[in-house]
């Protein structure tokens, strides 16, 4: 058998192939991604789940009509795409003036609804799907066996790309489009109905995530979850690759599916991270991706930014006091197990909203914070034999350290892109716990000891949990609360809302960026420490993509930037996850729902609204008192 | 002769602040009228206005009788109006060629591609670079020459001369009495007094967002004084 570099060849090739075919995939999508980008400005999170409607389009066209492989390689892209354009004219089209992040949360919540009716409509498993006769199959290459309908995938894939770069490129619709993408209302002025343009390449960059997903129908199992994991790693393509160039994406793809299949072949334990730790290496050596990046267009006077109610310190110290008191009296009406739960959820949501509400920065990978410190936690206390509250720190210093590690590499972005590169990182990090020895894999860390509290207050009395609870999440909630108000919060909140400005006045804005990054990992890995010694078990899904959606619904739906909305958002999100919990996979699609409802209505947030309708209450009333005599 | 282009008391905004406060002036068939004013005074944001590119405005514009006020910019393109945008609007993801034949005919009548390289003919033997690759001057007459060839008859130039070499800015006077002669309608933007005087028919003076006053092009020279006063120089 020959060997290359302590390998068998057929393994090599064969890990190449593979690796061609991923970076099909990732080549299509990514390129989508960046079409749709260039023209909208919106990062389209529903992407994976447009593939995977593809996908299971084509599936149901042939379980349901008997319509075969090659009849939906041509319908798929189409029902799909005519969806894509629906959702244009009627979601997207109204948030073009708005901050990119809404267009990514609105898709964001688009892709959970997608996934949960799927999941209720046919289960969670995938579905096999044929080969087409006429691909299936073989030849023999000598060095390798080559099936027909990979080959096929890798031919097609090619000629969609280029085709797509031709037409971008090189003809006047691709004129028009790129004219557009540069300024939208001098194309206007000569008669073009951009506006039409613009729901039409949404509509095709659909299409095309519909059609890869038929491809790859028959090589992956077609089901409700095929596209989130691939949507994750696309983005962390795009910013390896960055989104100003149409054939970098393609270019990008391919080339990350090679390394990947490389890897898979010389040191399969790194396969599945290894994008992720290319991408970090790329945010070190050149922040803007490979082929640079379409820069975001900086923060125009007309954008409505996330916004923020300000804060007013002895109004603070009141609701603060008050809620400390109905937190203390409430287990004597409400089950303490769901006031705990709230409560630490609540505290992670107001991590979270440290940075995003207060630095702008929206992260879409805080589960990372919350489960590794989770785990670092159950392993200190049930290996180690820590007691609760050292177990409890060390959970926290490891979500520091990680906080500042990535917070390091993500802050060289901001807007979308550091979202995406949030997300990236902590895809990798549920990756290694998957694997990691000491985290118990798919069972999860179980039995955490809860122990006794400096060696002698018994964890295990409800009571004493309850107020070890309390004592945290008030705790944590006064430090933020303190922080924000500080000096140091007022720069934050500064240097977000005009960076150059502050940076022209000698602050060094990515020291506190990075400092607010990782007192908010810090902060969120004390809840998710925490949450470890109460519920006694840590498991994926603390670490899962899905944690980092639910912190954003909370904060989103309380009201990023207010004190107290991440609170209230923590406590409806649990509260709806336990009195709907027979509902199933329906509470991601309400989920879901509720993300979009959020974008498009209340982007306040539900303490947000508050706050702003007795704003305006008091205005009205204040009014007459300045413009002379009144009523 | 038929009054081509009527405005009146228009009105815009951008976002809550006021820039137009009711602007009233008129262009015939064939005439070349220009806008004067200084800085701010709201010269760009009315030929913004006609071409429907402010969100908010109010008030009226005709052209030959019909309502524009409330079309979509796309539509009042298909009126037979054209911009020749401040700071040009050259693309720089296209090249000269792409950036010349992007604006789609959509009337006839229309100069042919070869008609406008004759006019411009240092643009020839750059028709495959990068747009914003050429010269101020180049980019001006790309800007100009891509409008021309849409059929498009009422011409909103808004400081063509701006920040370019005295002999390129005679070339622009030169192709701009020769679109005259061509019939076409011109609505010029300036603040290049002597380069407007030798062109136009009439002036309208703009202060704050209104229309302050009119001189007519044979009076200019007798009412330069209260001119310059306006203008402040
Ligand atoms: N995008 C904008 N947002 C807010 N205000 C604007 C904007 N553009 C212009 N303005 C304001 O509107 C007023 C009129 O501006 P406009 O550009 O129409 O002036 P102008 O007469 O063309 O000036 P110039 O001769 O300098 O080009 C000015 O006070 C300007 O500050
Ligand atoms: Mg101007």
């Amino acid at each position: 058998m020959t060997m290359i570099f302590g390998v068998p060849a057929a393994v090599l090739y064969g890990q190449l192939l593979l690796g061609l075919i991923n970076g099909s995939f990732y080549a299509m999508l990514s390129l989508g991604l960046a079409v749709i980008f260039g023209m909208m400005n919106i990062v389209n999170f529903a992407h994976g789940a447009q593939y995977m409607l593809g996908a299971m389009t084509a599936w149901l066209l042939l379980n349901f009509l008997g319509i075969g492989y090659w009849w939906s390689l041509l319908l798929a892209p189409l029902i799909v795409g005519a969806s894509g354009l629906v959702i244009e004219r009627f979601l997207l089209r109204r948030l073009y003036k708005l901050d990119h992040l809404y267009g990514m949360l609105l898709t964001f919540g688009l892709a959970l609804m997608f996934q949960g009716i799927f999941t209720n409509a046919f289960g969670s498993s995938g579905q096999p799907y044929k080969i087409p006769p006429l691909l299936s199959g073989g030849s023999n290459l000598g060095f390798m066996f080559l099936p027909n309908y990979r080959a096929w995938v890798i031919v097609a894939s090619l000629t969609v790309c280029l085709t797509t770069w031709y037409v971008i490129e090189r003809t006047k619709l691709g004129a028009y489009l790129r004219a557009a993408t540069e300024n939208p209302m001098l194309v206007q002025t000569f008669g073009i109905r951009v506006p039409r343009m613009i729901m039409l390449t949404y509509g095709a960059g659909v299409a095309l995530a519909a059609l890869a997903g038929v491809l790859a129908a028959p090589i992956y199992q077609v089901g409700p979850t095929m596209g989130v994991d691939l949507i994750i790693v696309v983005f962390a393509v795009v910013v390896i690759g960055g989104m100003g160039s149409i054939m970098g994406s393609i270019v990008t793809g391919f080339m990350v599916g090679l390394i990947e299949g490389l890897t898979k072949a010389f040191y399969p334990e790194l396969s599945s991270t290894i994008v992720f730790v290319l991408m970090a290496v790329v945010l070190l050596l050149r922040p803007a991706g490979l082929f640079g990046s379409k820069p975001e267009p900086a923060g125009a006077a007309h954008q409505e930014k996330l916004e923020i109610a300000g804060p007013n310190p002895r109004r603070q110290m009141i609701a603060f006091a008050a809620m400390a008191a109905l937190f203390a009296l409430a287990p004597l009406v409400v089950y303490p197990g769901f006031m705990m739960k709230a409560m630490l959820f609540a505290l992670f949501a107001c991590a979270f909203n440290l940075l995003a509400g207060y630095g702008k920065l929206v992260s879409f990978g805080h589960s990372m914070f919350l489960g590794t410190a989770g785990y670092v936690c159950g392993h200190a206390a049930k290996v180690w034999g820590f007691t609760p509250e050292l177990a409890v720190l060390a959970g926290t210093a490891a979500a520091a350290l990680l906080g500042v590690a990535s917070g390091w590499l993500a802050i060289r972005r901001s807007g979308i892109y550091f979202a995406m590169v949030t997300l990236a990182f902590a895809q990798m990090i549920y990756f290694v716990a998957l694997q990691a020895p000491f985290t118990g894999g798919e069972d999860g860390l179980q039995g955490v000891p809860r122990g006794h509290l400096f060696g002698v207050i018994d964890l295990a009395d409800p009571v004493n949990l309850y107020g070890f609870v309390l004592a945290i999440f008030l705790g944590g909630f006064f430090l933020i609360m303190r922080l924000v108000g500080s000096p140091f919060g007022l720069v934050l909140k500064g240097l977000s809302d005009h960076e150059p400005r502050a940076q022209s006045l000698g602050l060094d804005t990515a020291r506190y960026k990075l400092v607010a990054f990782t007192l908010s990992a810090a902060l969120a890995g004390l809840a998710g420490s925490t949450k470890a010694i109460t519920s006694q078990i840590v498991t994926l899904s603390d670490v899962h993509w899905s944690m980092s959606g639910e912190v954003l619904l909370m904060t989103f739906l309380g009201g990023v930037g207010t004190l107290f909305g991440p609170v209230v958002g923590a406590f409806v999100v649990v509260a709806m996850q336990n009195y709907l919990a027979s509902l199933g996979q329906w509470v991601i699609v309400i989920h879901g729902a509720i993300f979009v409802l959020c974008v498009l209505a209340f982007r306040r947030g539900i303490v947000g609204e508050l706050i702003a309708f007795a704003g305006r209450r008091t205005n009205r009333g204040g009014a007459p008192a300045h413009s002379g005599p009144g009523h | 002769m038929a009054e081509t282009l009527t405005v009146d008391r228009l009105e815009a905004w951008y976002g809550d602040s006021k820039v137009l406060h009711g602007m009233d002036f008129n262009i015939r068939a064939g005439e070349v009228v220009t806008l004067l004013g200084r800085n701010g005074a709201g010269k760009t944001t009315t030929l913004k206005a006609i071409m429907g590119l402010m969100e908010r405005r109010a008030g009226s514009i005709r052209v030959d009788g019909a309502e524009i006020i409330a079309a979509a910019p796309y539509d009042i393109a298909r009126k037979g109006l054209a911009l020749c945008p401040e700071e040009r609007g050259i693309f720089s993801s296209l090249s000269v060629r792409e950036n010349l034949l992007l604006p789609p005919a959509l009337a006839k009548g229309g100069m042919t591609i070869a008609q406008v390289l004759d006019l411009f003919p240092n643009l020839k033997e750059r028709l495959d670079s990068q747009g914003t690759k050429l010269s101020g001057g180049e980019q001006q007459m790309l800007a100009l020459g891509r409008i021309l060839h849409t059929g498009a008859r009422i011409l909103l130039l808004d400081e063509p001369t701006e920040g370019l070499a005295p002999v390129i800015i005679q070339q622009i006077g030169r192709t701009i009495e020769k679109l005259k002669a061509l019939g076409f309608t011109i609505l010029l933007v300036e603040q290049n007094v002597a380069f407007a005087s030798g062109l136009a028919d009439r002036h309208y003076v703009v202060e704050l967002g209104r229309v302050v006053d009119e001189i007519p092009g044979p009076e200019l020279d007798a009412r330069l004084d209260t001119l310059k006063t306006y203008l402040g120089l």
